[in-house]
This record gives structure tokens, sequence and C-alpha cells, in this order.
């Protein structure tokens, strides 16, 4: 039933597939970004084709820019550093890679980034570790140097309540996957640390009229508001009424509808409609299918689980793999 | 593709006659191999072409730069659908998606344009064809992909000793395409279902030996050791086949049995007159079987007829032979008991003797025929045949039933949503898709609940959920994924997104592929995707235009600002 | 369409194939009887290129291939004259064989054949980045010429002669694309690109194309590729090419900035329904359509046959209604005509399969 694409060098900590799965990026424990690709679309052996090390320390995280904007990469690494990474030619020499941009931030590691286009435009999202998380764009669509911060929010519904200094572990952010270009760009984003109001996930819509980011709505029960979030995926959608977002607590996996025409007090109508429990330990990521009908999620016990709804909206596991060499 | 429709099934068949086994609250643990060297420290995920799942699995990273020499990991893809239950080739399996594509898109058109025409006119036209004769030309078109008819090649000299002639081998794709037809679109054979099905049960007989023996089974068996044997008539397994082969009406077979009966041979018919012509009187008769059906193919045994009292006349007629004959006095001086026995045993088969049409058979479905064919020929209705078949359960009780003969059940016990379920979970999603058609090809009811909204599953109905899960599954495959959206643009609600979402998933960079996307959206008029797509592909033009001014090269007038540039560079080292 | 131009319609037989069909080319046979061709394939199931020589009997049924090779990766274009074929791959090689005939191995003893596939070896491979960068997308070979010539998505244009040693002809750095090449005379031959681009070289004068057109019909929104080239040995100084959007026009060199359109749907003026609205793959003059209008001029453009993206195999006539001969669901990537018998035409379809059409 499986059949092997890649073989990955010692010290990887890290891969990535690009937007069409014909690219895979790799990174390694000693800062070395790899990628791999294949000989025709048609075949599904991948070799790596260029290697350069990007960092002195590990490379944590990286995540493909979408294709519109060339073959690029933003890298996570272990000092908290995000820079950007584009193939690029120069001086008639072939493709190779090279510094777009780096991201620093005084007294805070970057834990996670998501790019979303919406409209023409490219923005990330980056979330620290102080819980909070900066919007930017980028202004020329052919320059990945020119970004420009549109935003500095922190995850909290409600904008007066006050906390002590924050310190989070990890950070989750999914855009939503729309290609209706009506709707106004939103994402998820939860948080995993030890500060409550900070963790529940929130859906951050961007307001034209005001032309700021703001929370619409808290994917949450109030008993579980502090639960810390180890992952959230956005599903796409083909058609429903309503937005499929999944959630990962430690309580399990959470499938929240989420209706898009906001009531009049301007928040989202939500509805919990599944509860998933069999993980014994963290979720460490969630990925729906092109048709947001099913999702996959992996996890520290090592499984790859595919959950489905049947015609009835009751979700199911609907089968499990386990690794053995 | 896990089965979307099996749950609903089995909260729908309750109190059926075999209670489907409700998916159970744990899921299947498929193991994935990898072959590296334990501990795995991390699993990542990543959706590939349809429903392939690329899995990365990675290793500790070394401490202190200390190599093991071990490779850090692997990236497996694993497939999570398969096309069509019965197909193992996967050239096989793309035969069949490329040649329901022009099927299945032709009784689209005519659907789309039926019923714009129904909208313009009250009243059917009477120079078109009723629906139901579109569904059954789309059913033959079917039907040649997933096999061709039986050749009607005929040796010139006949082996007398070959019994069971060798046919292609049958699928169970095409045995329940054919159940489906015969119940759900054909029209002409309503009136004789039960002879239908003993017809099917003639071509599909072979698929149900698998634990349990089947007449067939039987009758290849039997057929292995014909050759050796010396006195045929002494073996008991020789009336033991002929009796089962007549009770599910393989009459033909009966017939060449029977005149392989010693009695026929020159040297002993002096002495075995009154023997032999008790065995020819019943092959006879059995020839000569009343059967209640307009016609019988080449070569097949009985006499037709189209008209209930014409066929009850007969068939009383031939019962009162069958009786005269019982009860003659030329039984006395038949001294070969085995014979005597085993025809005597073939009488009450045709009186339709309940106890020994049991003995006879193996299966409930055999059974259920030889029902049709010796007791009830005129069962009519699928509540008469539903009555029928629950009897005929209750007395050959199987534990695991044959996909085939669960689909039955769900067909005569008349549960749209059970042959669904049953098609979705025996012979997969190409099967739902495509036998949907059957399903709404005479029945308001079955149309009704197929195209009836679910809220549950985002507001679509059942049609375009199966339709859906087929078109994900043809983009699965590289070389099928292009014709997903043929079925992707019959969906009315969600095709067109899906379709979108795969278009902007496909490679832009290589030439061939950019084209056929260029082509799909010139078809299907999404002119905001080609725009998105060639934006993809101009963005290797910025990594030209740099080139350009870092140096001018001659012919650069070439180079038209429409143009693709194609730098299609591998970096292959 | 007027398929009922056509006294009967031409026999078709269909043979499917397990395999994707990249590219198909008759190889000439010394009996009539005993047909072969090359074709190039993909396994989709072990992802493996191959490129197989079979040989077709009179009741058209394939057996084993009797050659057959493996290349480095998929066959981008495929080239045959009696005594050579040549293949290039997406990875920028280009590979040249001996016909089997010419290693007089078809037309001795045929009776080991068939039962066994043997190897066979190219006499010329070139590889490397030297050479071409990605996809080679045309080569041709002179018919009894000693060179071939080879363009690519890199803007490249190479010759190699029969020991493998290859000269640039011109490097467009990546800034042109060439996807199409025909020789013209054994010193000149024309390239096709993008743009509906075409470029007439005269090996005589180096540095750069003696002439050139850009087709801009289509106001550029269109990809506007040129797929295929054709020229007839009789009329050297006209090149018939197709392409996008249906597209088959010829280009004579001596009325450059008039070209005759044949099919497309970017102009108006020629045809009111075009034959194909899609990518055109192939086109090759077809000898064996006798054109209606008696009056052969030399600026008359010959029957031409064509195959598209939208599953048309079509004879196309200047000023005459074309003639449909197949009309299939899916694409039909290329074919050949017998050059030896050209009422046979040999077709690969995007489905899997291989369509022979025996004309009347």
């Amino acid at each position: 039933m499986e059949k092997s694409v890649a073989t990955l060098d010692e010290g990887t900590t890290c891969t990535s597939w690009n937007y069409c799965g014909q690219r895979l990026a790799t990174g390694s424990f000693n800062g070395f970004l790899s990628i791999f690709d294949s000989p025709d679309p048609a075949s599904s052996s991948f070799t790596a084709t260029s290697k350069i090390r990007i960092h002195e320390g590990g490379i944590v995280k990286i995540v493909w820019i979408p294709p519109e904007y060339g073959d690029a990469v933003a890298c996570i690494c272990n000092d908290g550093s995000l820079s950007l990474w584009e193939e690029i030619a120069e001086d008639g020499q072939p493709l190779q890679w090279k510094l777009c941009e780096t991201f620093h931030s005084k007294g805070s590691t970057v834990l996670e980034a998501q790019f979303g286009v919406i409209r023409t435009s490219l923005k990330m999202v980056v979330a620290y570790s102080d819980g909070h998380a900066k919007v930017y764009e980028l202004l020329d669509p052919f320059e990945l140097k020119n970004w420009q911060l549109q935003a500095e929010i922190q995850n909290v519904i409600d904008s007066v309540s006050t906390f002590g200094k924050a310190s989070c572990f990890s950070a989750s952010i999914s855009w939503n996957p729309q290609l209706n270009e009506s709707q106004e760009p939103s994402f998820v984003l939860g948080f995993n640390s030890d500060t409550p109001q900070l963790n529940s996930s929130k859906v951050w819509v961007f307001d034209q009229a005001h032309h700021r980011w703001i929370p619409v709505a808290e994917l949450a029960l109030p008993l579980d508001k502090s639960d810390q979030v180890f992952a959230v995926a956005w599903a796409p959608n083909i058609g429903r009424a309503y937005e499929l977002i999944a959630v990962a607590t430690h309580k399990g996996i959470t499938i929240w509808h989420v209706r898009l025409n906001p009531d009049l007090d301007g928040r989202l109508s939500l509805e919990k409609a599944a509860l998933l429990s069999g993980y014994e330990g963290e979720v460490w990521q969630m990925e729906w299918d092109m048709s947001g009908m099913t999702l996959a999620t992996s996890g520290t016990d090592g499984m790859v689980r595919l959950w489905q709804s049947n015609l009835n909206g009751a979700w199911l596991e609907q089968a499990a793999f386990e690794p053995t060499s | 593709m896990p089965d979307v429709a099996a749950d609903s099934a089995a909260s729908a068949s309750g109190g059926a006659l075999v209670p489907f086994v409700p998916d159970t609250e744990i899921a299947v643990v498929y193991p994935l191999h990898h072959g590296l060297k334990p501990p795995i420290t991390r699993v990542s995920i990543s959706w590939a072409r349809g429903n392939n799942l690329r899995v990365s699995l990675l290793r500790n990273p070394p401490y202190n730069s200390d190599s093991d020499g071990e490779i850090g990991g692997k990236v497996v893809e694993v497939n999570l659908d398969s096309g069509a239950a019965d197909v193992r080739e996967s050239v096989q399996w793309r035969r069949i998606a490329y040649g329901s594509v022009t099927p299945f898109a032709l009784l689209q058109s005519r659907k789309n344009s039926a019923s714009s025409l129904s909208k313009l006119q009250s009243s059917p036209s009477p120079f078109h064809l009723d629906w139901w004769e579109h569904v059954m030309e789309y059913s033959k078109d079917i039907k040649e992909l997933l096999g061709n008819p039986k050749s009607n090649y005929d040796p010139l000299i006949e082996d007398p000793k070959e019994v069971l002639k060798k046919g292609e081998e049958p699928t169970s794709l095409k045995a329940a395409w054919e159940l489906m037809e015969m119940f759900y679109a054909d029209k002409l054979c309503q009136s004789w279902l039960p002879e239908r099905l003993v017809d099917w049960l003639a071509d599909y007989d072979c698929l149900l030996s698998g634990d349990q023996p089947t007449v067939h089974s039987k009758l290849v068996e039997f057929q292995g050791t014909l050759v050796t044997l010396q006195v045929i008539e002494d073996d008991p397994k020789y009336w033991e086949v002929i009796s089962s082969a007549l009770a599910i009406g393989w009459l033909e077979i009966v017939v060449k049995l029977l005149r392989l009966h010693g009695s026929y041979q020159l040297d002993q018919l002096g002495h075995r007159e009154t023997e032999n012509g008790l065995v020819e009187t019943v092959a006879v008769l059995i020839s000569m079987m009343p059967r209640f059906r307009p016609e019988l193919k080449n070569g097949k045994l009985g006499e037709c007829f189209e008209a209930k009292p014409d066929f009850m006349k007969a068939w009383e007629k031939w019962r009162e032979q069958i009786t005269k004959l019982d009860s003659s006095a030329f039984w006395v001086p038949c001294h070969h008991r085995q014979t005597r026995e085993g025809l005597k045993n073939l009488i009450q088969i045709m009186l339709g003797n309940t106890k020994i049409l049991c003995t006879a058979t193996a299966h409930w479905i055999e059974l259920y025929i030889s029902h049709f064919l010796f007791i009830r020929p005129f069962t009519a209705g699928l509540e008469g045949m539903y009555n029928l078949a629950q009897k005929c359960v209750q007395m050959k009780p199987m534990s695991s039933p044959h996909k085939l003969l669960r689909l039955i059940i769900g067909i005569i016990g008349e549960n749209t949503e059970v042959v669904l379920a049953e098609c979705s979970r025996g012979f997969g999603p190409w099967m739902v898709a495509h036998a949907i058609e059957l399903l709404t090809a005479r029945s308001d009811q079955a149309d009704i609940l197929l195209h009836k909204e679910h809220d549950d599953i985002g507001g679509i109905s059942m049609e375009e959920l199966h339709r859906l899960v087929y078109a994900q599954v043809l983009t699965s495959h590289f070389l099928t994924w292009q014709i997903a959206p043929v079925y992707l643009t019959s969906c009315m609600k969600q095709g067109m997104s899906l379709l979108e979402f795969l278009l902007y998933r496909q490679p832009a960079q290589h030439n061939q592929l950019l084209l056929k996307n260029l082509e799909i959206c010139r078809l299907y008029e999404l002119d905001h995707v080609s725009s998105n797509i060639m934006k993809v592909y101009e963005i290797l033009k910025r990594i030209l235009d740099f080139i350009y001014q870092m140096n001018t090269p001659s012919l650069v007038s070439l180079s038209s600002a429409n143009s693709l540039p194609v730098a299609f560079v591998d970096s292959e080292t | 369409m007027a398929i009922t131009n056509l006294p009967k319609t031409p026999k078709i037989h269909r043979i499917p194939q397990p395999k994707f069909i990249d590219a198909i080319r008759w190889l000439s046979s010394p009996s009539p009887f005993q047909k072969s061709f090359i074709t190039s394939l993909y396994d989709s199931d072990f992802h493996t290129p191959s490129l197989e020589i079979h040989s077709l009997d009179p009741s058209k049924t394939l057996t084993t291939a009797l050659f057959s090779w493996t290349p480095p990766s998929r066959i981008s274009s495929l080239k045959s004259t009696p005594s050579l074929f040549a293949a290039s791959t997406f990875l920028g090689s280009l590979h040249i064989f001996k016909t089997p005939e010419e290693m007089s191995v078809l037309g001795n003893d045929m009776s080991d054949l068939g039962s066994k596939t043997s190897d066979m070896e190219p006499v010329v491979s070139v590889v490397g980045r030297e050479f071409h960068v990605g996809s080679v997308g045309g080569v041709d070979l002179m018919e009894g010429g000693s060179e071939c010539v080879s363009v690519g998505e890199d803007g490249r244009v190479n010759l190699v002669d029969e020991r493998g040693d290859f000269r640039r002809v011109f490097d467009g750095n990546g800034l042109v694309s060439y996807s199409a090449v025909k020789w013209a005379s054994p010193s000149e031959f024309v390239t096709g690109g993008c743009g509906f681009g075409l470029q007439w070289w005269d090996l005589r004068k180096s540095g750069a194309a003696v002439a050139q057109f850009k087709g801009n019909w289509d106001h550029g929104t269109t990809s506007g590729i040129i797929h295929s080239i054709d020229i007839h040995p009789s009329r050297k100084h006209t090149c018939l090419a197709g392409g996008s959007s249906g597209t088959v026009f010829a280009w004579d060199l001596r009325r450059q900035q008039e070209p005759m359109i044949l099919s497309s749907i970017g102009s108006s003026d020629t045809m009111t329904h075009p034959l194909s609205e899609s990518e055109v793959w192939e086109v090759q003059y077809d000898c064996y359509t006798k054109s209606l209008n008696s009056n052969i001029s030399s600026s008359r453009i010959l029957p031409a046959m064509i195959s598209s993206e939208d599953g048309i195999l079509a004879v196309i006539g200047q000023g005459e209604e074309p003639t449909e001969l197949l009309a299939e669901p899916c694409a039909i990537n290329s074919f050949d005509i017998d050059c030896q018998n050209p009422s046979d035409v040999i077709c690969s379809l995007e489905w899997e399969s291989i369509v022979i059409l025996s004309r009347p």
C-alpha cells in the first residue's frame, strides 16, 4: 500500500511539500536546507537537488510561500529567527537559493508563520513566544524583501483583559484557504502557553472598513477556554454554508462549524460538531484533504489517523496507520 | 476511501434480513512500513494528489554530530483508495475509468436537455425515447467495459465430456451491475424477473463459491473426475450434480450429463432398454420444461411462454406428464438402483419437493432460484420476492454472506440506502457514482432520496457526494486526474470549487501540464483560474527579466511580452 | 465536418496499451505485411519510461516488443528516417539509434523475433548540462543526412553529428524557448516556439536566424506555442506549423509577412468554424489526400493532417472543408503517416491506447 518517495539525510528535523506536491524542502538539526525534486511531474521519486546551510543552529520549521510569489520558503530556526529564502538566478548562474529577508524580534522568538493570499496580496502571520502575533503584507509582489507590518495583535477575544508576561511554547496558525475573492481574509490562531487567555483558538477577520484585524470567534466552550492548543486546521470549503475548523487540545480534536455571516453583534455563529478522541498524547499536525471531507492527523503516539463525517454528521475515525520498520 | 454511507445503512437496515454489522468504533489500523531503524521521533503528513497521503518519518537527530551512519528519515506515500473492487490491475481499472467517461457525459447531457425540454412542454414528446431507454443504452456501454459477453464460439468437434464451458472470468463488478440493471432500469424484464435471475445465477454462480460450495463448484469438481469414471451411473456424485444442476435450471447441462448414462452405449442398449427409456424420457421432459419468459438464448433448453394463461396450461400439462411418469409401471423392471433413485429424485425436483430442492442446492440464492423454477413461477412483485428470500435464508443461513448476496437483499428489500451502502462497501466509488443512474432510472422514490440535500454533509445530495468521492479517486492518479472535471462539472453545488482547488494544485512549471490545465479552464470557462495559473507561471519571467538586465542578447526580440518564458531549469547537479 | 468527403470510412484498429504513450512513429519495413513502429512509453505504476519497437502483422495484433531500451527520463520528442531514429528526453539528453532494418535484423530471420524482447542500444547519446538544460523541445533527423538538430526549452539550438559530437548553433539563454524543429535542406532548418514564433536558420550564415516570424493574431491572449513543424521536400520554402488555439498555418519564405492560416480560432477572416480550439500537437503533410483542386501551383498549400488536444485527427486543405478522421474523447498526442504506404496512419491517444487507421 505504501511506497517510498524520498530518503532523508541524517539529522533531518522537518519537512514541507510545496503547493502541488512536486517539491520537498527539508531542514536539519545543523541548519541545512535541502530541496528535493522529481525528474518529471508524473514521477513520485524525489531526490535532493540542492542543499545549502542557512543557519548555525537547527531548522525547526519550513513553510513554502504560495506559488504566485515564486519558489521560496520561510524557515524558523531554533534561535527563534525567521528567514525567507528564494530560488533565483543571478548573473547568468543557474538557480540558487538566496536569503531575502530575516525577521527578528527583541526578547521573543518566532514560533510559527503562515502565508495567505488574499485578492492578489500576500500576507504572513507570525506568532511569537510572548503571545503576540504580527501580520505582514508584501508590498511588491516581485520583491520578497519588502514586507510591511500591517498589524500586531494579541490572541485575546476581549481587548480589555490584562495579564502578565506570557510565555508560549508553541503556536498554531491556519489561514482560511479560500478561493473566493469576495470574502474577507481570515485565519485562526491558537497558543500553547502559560497564559489561559491566550490559548484558545480565535478566528481573526480583517475588517476592511476600519482596516484592522478583529477577533470574531473563540473556538472553545466556556470550560475549555484555557486549554492549550496543539494544532489548528481550517478546511477548504467547496460549497458548504459553514466553515470547518479543527482544533486539537489535550481533550482531543474538536471540529467546529463556523457560519460566515456574522449576527447583529458581529460575532460568528459557532457549533461544536464533534470531539474526536483516540489520541493518547499531543496532536502534532492536522491536514484537511482538498475537498475538506477528510482530516488527517499525526501525533506523539506516532500514529496517522483519518477522520470523516458520515451522512448523519457523526465524525468517525476511518483508518489509522502505525509506522513499523 | 472509507465508505461514506456504511453507517447510515446500519441504521437504515434495522430489523433487516441480513443485519449489517455497524462500523465498529475502533478504526482499522494498517501498518506503515518504512524500514528505518527505530525510534521514529516525528511523523508529519501532507496530502498529495487526490487521496494520496505523504507521511514523513523522522529519526532523532544525532547528538554532538556523532553520526550513527543511518539515514535520517523516509517519506512514504499511501494511497487510500481503490477505484473499483475486484479490479486488481491498475491498468484494467484505468481502462474502466476512461471508458465510462463518454457514456456518463452523454447521459448527463441527455438528462440536461430532457429537463430543459420538459420545462418547455408539459406532455412528453412521442418522438423521444423514455428515460429508462437512455439509461439502458448507458448501461450497455458500461457493461461492455466490465467484461465482454461470453463468446458464442462453439468448437466444431464438441467434447462430449465437457460439461461446463469455459467462458471469460466474470467479475463481481459486472454481476452487481447486471443486478441493478435488471431491477432498476430494464423495464422489459420486469414481467419475468424470476427467470432473469435464473440467467444471472447461471452467469455468476461461480463467483459465490468462496468458503461455501456452490452448484458450480460441485460441477467443476465432478468434471475433473469425469474422465476417470468407468461406470458413471454407479457414482452417487453423478446423480448428485445432476439434481443440483436441475434445481437451479441448468437444463442443458442436466440433459448432457444424463446422456452420458451407460445405458446409451451401443453394447448396453440391448439389455438396459427400459432403463434407457426412463433416462431418455426424463431428459426429454426436462428439455420441454415450460419457462415463463419471452425467449431463451441459443442452446438453452425449455419452452418459452410469454402470456400467463399459455404458460399455466403448459405448466399443468408438463406436471401431469411428470406425475404420470412417476407412477408408471416401467420403474419395476428398472434394476439399476442408482438410476431408479436418481431419476425419481429428479422427478421430485421437477414436482417442486421443497426438501429435495433444499438438499440439491448449496447457497440460499440457489434454493431461491429453484423455488422460482419449480414451486412459485409466478412470484411477482418485490414484496413477494423478499418474503421468499427471507424463507430461503432461514433454510440456508450463512455466517458471512457474499457481497453480491447482500446487494440482492438490499434490492429486493427495496432499501435504496442499503443498496448504496453495499455498492460503496463492496464495489467501490466507481460503482456508486455510476450505478446511481440505474437506481434513479424508473424510480421517483430513489430519485428523491438521492437528490435530497443533506445539511450534515454540507448541503449536497447523495448523488453529488458520491460523484465528488469518485472524482477525488480519479485525481489520485496522474493519468486519470484530467477526467475528474467531467464528474465535477456534473456536481451542481460543490463540483466547480473542488475543480478550482484541483487546478490550483497542479504543477505549473511543466509545459504539457500547464497547457492541459489551461485547456480544462477553457472548456469549463474558468477564466479566473487560468489567469491565476498564468500568474504562477509568470513568476518565472521575473527571473528572466533579471537576466535580461544583466546581459541583453541579440535575439531578445524573439521573446515577446505575452510569450511563456520557459525556464524549466532542473537543478540537477 | 465533412466525413462524407471520403467514399468509404477508414478501417480503425484500437490497441489498448498498459502504459502512457508519449510519441509514436512508423519505421520503414522491407515487407508491406510486416509493419513496425517505434513508440516511447511511460509506465505509471513503476514510473519507468521505455522506448520500444513493435511489429504489426496484418491482423493488427501486438505481441511482445521486438526491441526495448530504457531512457534516462521520459521522451520529449521522437523522429525517424528509414535508417535512423532519434529520441530526446525531458532531462535534456539526445539518443540516436539505427533502425532494425539498418541493423539488418528485420528482413533476415524473423523466426525468433516476437517471442522475446531484445535490448537495443543507441549509436549516439548526448547528455549533460552543456548540451541542454531542461527538456529538449524537438529533434529532427535529415533524410540521408548525417546531422541531427535539437532545440530546447532552454533556448539552445544544437547540431549533433554521427560521432556524437555536438556544436551550438545558438544559445537563447532561457530567454526564448523552442518546442519544434524541422530540416528544410541539408543546411537549413526551421524552429518554432512561443508567441507562434518561427525562425529560419541557415548554417552557412551563423549567429542568428536568417528570417523570423511572429504570429500575433491571438493578441497575446493564449500561450501561443508551436508544437510541430513540417516541410514538404518539393516545397522547401514553405513551412507548415501547428500550435496553440487550434492554429495551423503555413509560412512562405517568399511572402514572410503573409502567413496562410488553415485553421485558427484567433482569426475570423479565414474560417468560420475552426477544426479544433485547443492545442494542435502534430502536423504532417498528407500525401495520400489528393487536393480536389487540380490547380497545383507551387504557392498552394498541400493537404495537411493534424491531431489535437481535443481529440481531432483531420486533414485540411487550403480553401477546402476539413475531413475529420477521428473524434476521440481524449487528446491525440502524436501521429505518423506511413511514408511507404501513406494510407496508413498510426496515432497515440492520451487514454493509453494506439489507433491505427487504414484509409480506403
